[in-house]
């Protein structure tokens, strides 16, 4: 068993919280350790619409999380520009709106509510409405514009680790936390096992962080004390292009499926909210009253939905926290939620941070950080809502891809877009590296080589999250062989291409037969044909 | 238009059964919503005098007393094309011999039988490599090859290839089969 101490700080999840502690701690100077028994993004983190949330949403019932939104949103506008669409969005008032009390009368209290969390929201004319946004419902009555966005949240997450490492962070994937280093009442770190060789280690340091999501709940009992989580999952539908191009919303009380998010080449219809046991949250699925809800709803906001190839489903789980002194957990609480759990359990060197949201990791982290550096007794000031994310040095992939290489290639461009700067580190330097091997997202050999060997990259899944390899129109049917042999390569295990070719479709079978029907069925059938016909026991362990 | 047969789908089942009863003195037509008829399968078929209606549909159908009377297509609506015998073979979900939505599965031509779970949660096997159920599902058929609507058998019109319940090529190689009930189709008519 190998035994290490020397880190001031270790954090456990590499979610997008996780990422963004480890970044401003090491940032701040501090010797940090990420560990993530997954891969990075894995959970909640890669499951959400990937919205760049304005705060209107929140803005009439929690003017709270209203505010913090709308700064956290000006601040990843800046800090990560490569990761940001700057979409605008719609709050749309139906006609059925009305009947339910959220008419017009409701726009007023709503746009009132977001100038005074300081959002920009502007009533505009339904035709102006529909001249901006063309596939939104044309029978709208009222429309509100503010500054929402999309946010890719695999590429923000990515660039939070990379910049972690560039500041001295260690970073530890398929790494599981298997129990803590007490001493008495004091946390002194963590005993952890890799999933892939099943090796076992032990690493020190005065302050450990749990960030890790709903999972934190298990981590918390695991270091003894007791955080009253509650998993709420959240189904997801994506379509098989970018149907719109500004984010619809429906202006009324935050309800199931009306929010409408386009990303990158795709629309995101979301979301639901069901509370699940925690055995559930490792093995989600989406339910076909899940599927109804969310299309029936879709409709309302953009009509062409109904027609459209649905591409898959997925879920992921909020890691909702209750309020410390109401014990029935009915208050619970969106907001952020930072536990010393020296003041609050008597366990030292151990602080967790949790609930919260996408949109607000950055201030999380923030919180988080202060609260290790007050342990440590360091005055080093937070710079991350200043400091721009590697990869968002430079704004606009034009100018990036354009100073790389003069005329740029699809494939190039399609890099520069997912990484910014950092896609200088890209090595064009043979015609194959420049060969597309997936045509619906533009990824490039060069991509996948610079993605395994300076971004954390196992499996297939994880090259997905890094790279969007095998998430566009044809779920990976023409590329996934192509990819999974490259990866293999990379790895320099080229005999572990089949097995890696053959979890990948399993994955996305699965997000696949929750909607399988009409033009998605057509695809899954055609999809078992290109990889079963006349060799049925190709993909048998 | 009148001809002896009419087939409906020029993939390799359609394109065989048009082949081997061209060969045979029969008149026959083809319609396929492909761009082109079926490679080799075909080649030789328009020479001997068949007909093909490429990148075409049928829109409507005339069905009297369990047989069909005639099809009308897209592209050629104001002419009736009336035959004898009708074959389809307009395969499975991909190429849209079958047509699925949330909750049923139907044929959407002449609204056949068609054998389905009503279940949908039970159309897909857990793991992709596994045997996936919805590739069973298809029209039914009598032992002369003919499917039914609403239970009562269409005299004149025979079904061959993966738009039958049972028959796929995707899992496991059914060629032969495909082959074997595409020449029983052509005996049968031929003795008729």
């Amino acid at each position: 068993m190998n035994n290490h101490q020397d880190f001031d700080v270790i954090v456990i999840g590499g979610g997008i919280t996780g990422a963004g502690t480890a970044r401003d701690c090491s940032m701040r100077g501090l010797k940090v350790l990420l560990i993530e028994r997954h891969d990075i993004a894995n959970g909640a983190t890669g499951r959400n619409h990937g919205l760049l949330h304005s705060g209107a949403r929140y803005a009439v019932k929690d003017a709270e999380s209203a505010e913090e939104c709308i700064k956290e949103n000006q601040i990843l506008r800046k800090i990560a520009s490569h990761c940001v669409d700057d979409t605008q969005g719609l709050f749309i008032t139906l006609p059925e709106d009305a009947d339910t009390g959220y008419g017009l009368d409701y726009q007023k209290t709503f746009v009132e509510a977001c100038l005074k969390s300081g959002i920009s929201a502007k009533v505009i004319d339904p035709k102006d409405a529909i001249r901006m946004e063309p596939s939104v419902n044309p029978t709208l009555i009222g429309a509100v514009q503010v500054p929402d966005g999309s946010v890719d949240p695999f590429r923000l997450c990515s660039s939070n680790v990379v910049d972690a490492q560039l500041h001295g962070a260690k970073v530890l994937t398929y790494t599981e936390v298997t129990g803590f280093l007490k001493n008495g009442d004091t946390i002194e770190g963590v005993k952890v096992r890799n999933a892939i060789t099943g090796e076992e280690a032990e690493y020190r340091a005065p302050v450990t962080v749990n960030a890790a999501g709903i999972w934190g709940h298990n981590i918390a009992q695991m270091a003894g004390v007791n955080i009253g989580m509650y998993p709420a999952k959240g189904a997801l539908l994506v379509f098989a292009h970018r149907v719109n191009n500004v984010v619809i919303n429906r202006c009324r009380k935050s309800a199931d499926g009306d929010i409408l998010v386009p990303g990158d080449s795709v629309t995101v219809i979301g979301t639901t909210s069901t509370k699940v046991p925690f055995e559930e949250c490792d093995h989600m699925h989406v339910t076909p009253e899940e599927v109804d809800l969310l299309l029936r709803e879709g409709c309302a906001l953009c009509p062409s939905l109904a027609t459209t190839r649905i591409l898959r489903a997925y879920a992921g789980v909020r890691p909702l926290v209750a309020a410390d002194d109401d014990p029935t957990g009915r208050s619970i609480s969106r907001g952020i939620v930072c536990l010393d759990h020296e003041t609050r359990d008597g366990v030292k060197g151990f602080i967790s941070i949790t609930g919260g949201k996408l949109m607000t990791y950055r201030l999380m982290a923030e919180i988080a950080t202060d609260a290790v550096c007050k342990k440590l007794n360091s005055s080093a000031q937070c710079q991350t809502a200043t400091t721009p994310l590697p990869g968002s040095e430079t704004s606009g992939v034009k100018e990036v891809s354009k100073k790389l290489w003069g005329s740029a290639t699809q494939g190039q461009k399609a890099a520069a877009g997912r990484l910014g700067s950092r896609a200088a580190e890209v090595e064009f330097s043979s015609p194959e590296d420049k060969q597309l091997v997936c045509e619906c997202e533009n990824v490039t050999l060069a991509e996948i080589k610079y993605a395994v060997k300076h971004l954390n990259v196992n499996t297939m899944e994880d090259l997905r999250r890094r790279t969007r390899v095998g998430m566009g129109t044809c779920q990976g049917t023409f590329c996934i062989h192509k990819a999974a042999k490259a990866l293999a390569i990379a790895k320099g295990e080229p005999e572990s291409a089949d097995k890696l070719a053959a979890d990948f479709l399993d994955e996305r079978w699965k997000g696949m037969k929750a909607v399988g029907w009409g033009d998605t069925l057509r695809e899954m059938e055609f999809m078992q044909k290109v990889y079963k016909a006349g060799k049925p026991d190709t993909y048998k362990d | 238009m009148k001809f002896d047969v009419i087939i409906i789908g020029g993939g390799h089942a359609g394109s065989r059964v048009a082949c081997g009863l061209q060969d045979s003195g029969l008149k026959c037509a083809v319609i396929t919503s492909g761009r082109s008829i079926h490679g080799t399968t075909l080649a030789g078929f328009e020479k001997k005098g068949g007909i093909v209606f490429a990148d075409d549909q049928i829109t409507n159908t005339c069905i009297q007393d369990s047989k069909i009377v005639c099809v009308r297509t897209e592209k050629i609506g104001q002419i009736a094309l009336e035959a004898e015998h009708y074959v389809i073979a307009t395969g499975k979900f991909f190429s849209k011999g079958l047509v699925a939505d949330m909750k049923k599965v139907w044929e959407p031509i002449f609204g056949l039988d068609v054998e389905y779970n009503e279940d949908r949660s039970a159309w897909y096997a857990e793991s992709f490599a596994d045997h996936q159920p919805f590739l069973d599902f298809g029209v039914k058929v009598d032992e002369s090859c003919r499917p039914s609507i609403e239970g009562k058998t269409v005299k004149n019109l025979y079904a061959v290839g993966e738009i039958l319940a049972g028959v796929s090529c995707a899992e496991k190689d059914d060629l032969a089969a495909v082959d074997a009930g595409a020449d029983k189709v052509i005996d049968i008519i031929k003795a008729q």
